[in-house]
């Protein structure tokens, strides 16, 4: 069922604070059933832009659509918000919290509070709903917040660092969660700090800095954009393609060597010579998102 | 709910469904409403604080009743003939009345027995006849009402005696001499009632404005502290959200003061403390309409408060202007006379007080209550709208206290 729900898409994107611009002319489309990775150093701008396409915030340029037409308050109630600071009353049980949050997007009570119990129990607080939020551990609060943004089946998803703070198994149930309603066609667009998580999650790809958009696309289009690396092994000693012409030699251990290529006909008098002098590796080397991420904010 | 029913709204997380279009929440500021209720009716600390205030008015009302219906039984020992017959005299006055108070004659044989008898607690005062004429004695005090009435007897004996000796009556002696009291107003309980009904309005609309009024801004400020308030603005307009805060704390103050207003009047009903306070009614009914009014232009400015502080420090220092306005119609009520009550009654939040107080007096021109009414009315609607703009601005606005002119400065 993919296609379902409409794109998320922001458009020339501005917003200033005084004289300082926090987002400068962004634009950039979560696509439905996809999971998008935002990220960029502090005060990039991604909490900014997610302010605004959440209506926090008022956009001082641009716009920000929901499918083919400009996003509404009550495309937002439908929306699943989860804010960079963490929000949830602490002195309040967390089951008859979440029931009012689902309230107030529409669910009824007794709906709301069987999907809160639900979720709670699949995230291992089934025995807690009583309990003030204040008094669970910062993870588990997290959780509760995960369930807050998730309660009403959203149309789309706006997650402000959703994995800071969480343990491995947290994450992972999580990204469970978070499967299940790409399954259903919802655009995810999450920020992130751990682009390690980002690499393995994303399909998607925004990377932001001073406020402006430095990449955006798939993950392999990103990938495929970058220079194309090979590592080579060839005994004893790889010294000998640093004087070969069309090789960039980014780096040499030993036997062992990482190079640029040039052109693929480079690329065949290189295996050709190592043929010859006895080869044991050549290796594409993908990029990393790191590596993406460290190429285009530097 | 079974899974072949596809006109369900209770979706399953699990069943791979598309996301639900839900329904828009028809009244959002009526969720907001019952959850500021909710909450409020399951905090223990608000439970037991009303649950105090009611056991309060209980025993104040039963304890002014009993000391009301309390009798005193008063011994007194003579010596004499003559001491029996003026204690005898005092007894009428004694007894008089629906007091209950009795009156008991001991006789002793001589002045000194007597003395014994009050030195032993076995009398409460000893009247004796000397050369120097009639002595009370009391071991260390002697009561007010009996020392009076024995008094009283001594005197119109000892008078009749002179006034028969010198060719008289004490008829002739005292004609003309008696002075009677009229109130022009009311009468003595009523007066006692009226001041302690303007004490009530002034002190329950106090006590409420205040602790409701905290509530709000609390309530307000948890939500920008926590951040809770970001959530809530993507799912309600945050208008609603001051609405609801403002109706539902607004309606836990009336309910409250409405349990208390309930329990205090029945109260007085039952111990017979009142035996007609028809009257009262009147001027409470004003009270509870002047009450809401006050009281919802009041809430509208404490939940401004609450969005403009960032930490409840911050509620300590700004709430300082509303709560002398507060103190002013507290004290208005209970002091104001005259041309300043009368002013005072036409005067926002002030005249919530004031002009049920005046009402209480009854000289009062049926068009007055309404034009200060009206007037509460508008004020009340005025901060409202004023209030609606501060908070939508500040309440987003975390970090450091604001004051009203920056808030309306910011955008939203």
């Amino acid at each position: 069922m993919t296609n379902h729900t409409p794109s998320l898409e922001v458009r020339n994107l501005m917003r200033s604070f005084g004289d300082k611009t926090a987002v400068d002319d962004v634009s950039f489309t979560v696509e439905p059933g996809q999971m998008t990775g935002f990220v960029g150093a502090n005060g990039a701008g991604k909490t900014t832009t997610m302010r605004m396409i959440m209506g926090v915030l008022t956009v001082h340029g641009g716009e920000v659509l929901w499918g083919d037409r400009p996003i509404t308050a009550r495309d937002r109630t439908r929306f699943g918000y989860m804010p960079e600071e963490r929000g949830l009353y602490p002195k309040q049980p967390i089951l008859d919290q979440l029931i009012y949050l689902g309230q107030l997007r529409g669910m009824t009570r007794k709906d709301a509070a069987s999907e809160a119990t639900r979720m709670l129990e699949r995230f291992g607080l089934g025995d807690r709903l009583k309990d003030k939020l204040e008094s669970l551990s910062l993870g588990n609060q997290q959780r509760v917040q995960i369930t807050a943004s998730l309660l009403h089946r959203p149309a789309a998803l706006v997650l402000d660092e959703p994995f800071s703070g969480l343990d491995p198994v947290a994450v992972d149930s999580m990204v469970d969660l978070l499967r299940d309603r790409l399954r259903e066609g919802v655009p995810v667009l999450f920020s992130s700090h751990q682009l390690d998580l980002v690499d393995r999650l994303c399909d998607s790809l925004v990377v932001l800095a001073g406020g402006k958009v430095m990449a955006a696309g798939k993950s392999a289009e990103l990938r495929a954009r970058g220079p194309r690396q090979f590592a080579i092994t060839t005994a004893p000693d790889a010294g000998w393609l640093r004087g070969m012409p069309g090789v960039q030699v980014v780096d040499v251990d030993g036997a062992r060597a990482v190079l640029e290529l040039d052109d693929a006909a480079t690329q065949d008098r290189v295996l050709r010579e190592a043929v010859a002098r006895g080869l044991s590796e050549f290796t594409p080397l993908v990029p990393s998102l790191s590596d993406i991420y460290r190429e285009v904010t530097r | 709910m079974s899974t072949t029913a596809p006109a369900t709204h209770s979706p399953r997380l699990d069943d791979g469904s598309a996301p639900t279009d839900l329904p828009a929440v028809k009244n959002p500021w009526l969720v907001v409403t019952i959850r500021e209720i909710t909450v409020k009716l399951t905090d223990r600390n608000f439970l037991l604080s009303t649950v105090l205030t009611l056991v309060l008015i209980v025993a104040g009302i039963g304890l002014s009743a009993f000391l009301g219906s309390r009798t005193a039984d008063y011994t007194v020992v003579v010596t004499s003939g003559e001491g029996r017959e003026v204690a005898s005299g005092a007894t009428n006055t004694i007894t008089s009345g629906d007091s209950g108070d009795t009156l008991t004659i001991k006789e002793a044989a001589d002045e000194q027995a007597a003395r014994q008898q009050v030195l032993d607690g076995d009398a409460d005062v000893a009247l004796v006849l000397t050369d120097q004429g009639w002595i009370l004695v009391g071991r260390d005090s002697v009561d007010g009402t009996l020392g009076g009435a024995l008094s009283a007897s001594v005197t119109s004996s000892v008078l009749a005696a002179n006034a028969e000796a010198a060719g008289t009556t004490v008829a002739t002696l005292t004609a003309g001499s008696e002075v009677t009291t009229e109130l022009l107003e009311g009468s003595d309980e009523r007066n006692a009632l009226k001041s302690a009904a303007s004490f009530a309005f002034a002190f329950l609309f106090y006590m409420a404005a205040i602790i409701f009024g905290m509530a709000i801004a609390n309530s307000v400020l948890e939500e920008k502290q926590n951040r809770v308030v970001e959530i809530l603005a993507t799912a309600i307009p945050i208008r609603q959200l001051l609405y609801g805060k403002v109706i539902g704390n607004s309606l836990l103050a009336f309910a409250q003061i409405g349990l208390f207003a309930v329990v205090a009047l029945v109260g007085l009903n039952l111990t017979g403390a009142a035996s007609d306070f028809g009257w009262l009614l009147g001027a409470s009914g004003w009270f509870i309409a002047f009450f809401v009014a006050g009281f919802t232009a009041l809430a509208a400015v404490w939940a401004v408060l609450g969005s403009l502080a960032s930490r409840s420090e911050d509620l300590q220092s700004n709430t300082g202007p509303i709560t002398t306005v507060i103190m002013v119609a507290l004290f208005a009520g209970i002091f104001a006379d005259g041309t300043w009550l009368t002013v005072a009654s036409y005067v926002p939040v002030v005249s919530s007080v004031a002009m049920p107080v005046r009402l209480l007096d009854g000289n009062v021109a049926m068009w007055e209550p309404l034009v200060s009414l009206l007037v509460v009315i508008a004020t009340a609607y005025a901060l409202l709208r004023l209030g609606e703009r501060v908070y939508q601005r500040a309440v987003m606005q975390g970090g450091t206290a604001l004051s009203w002119r920056q808030a309306l400065k910011l955008e939203v």
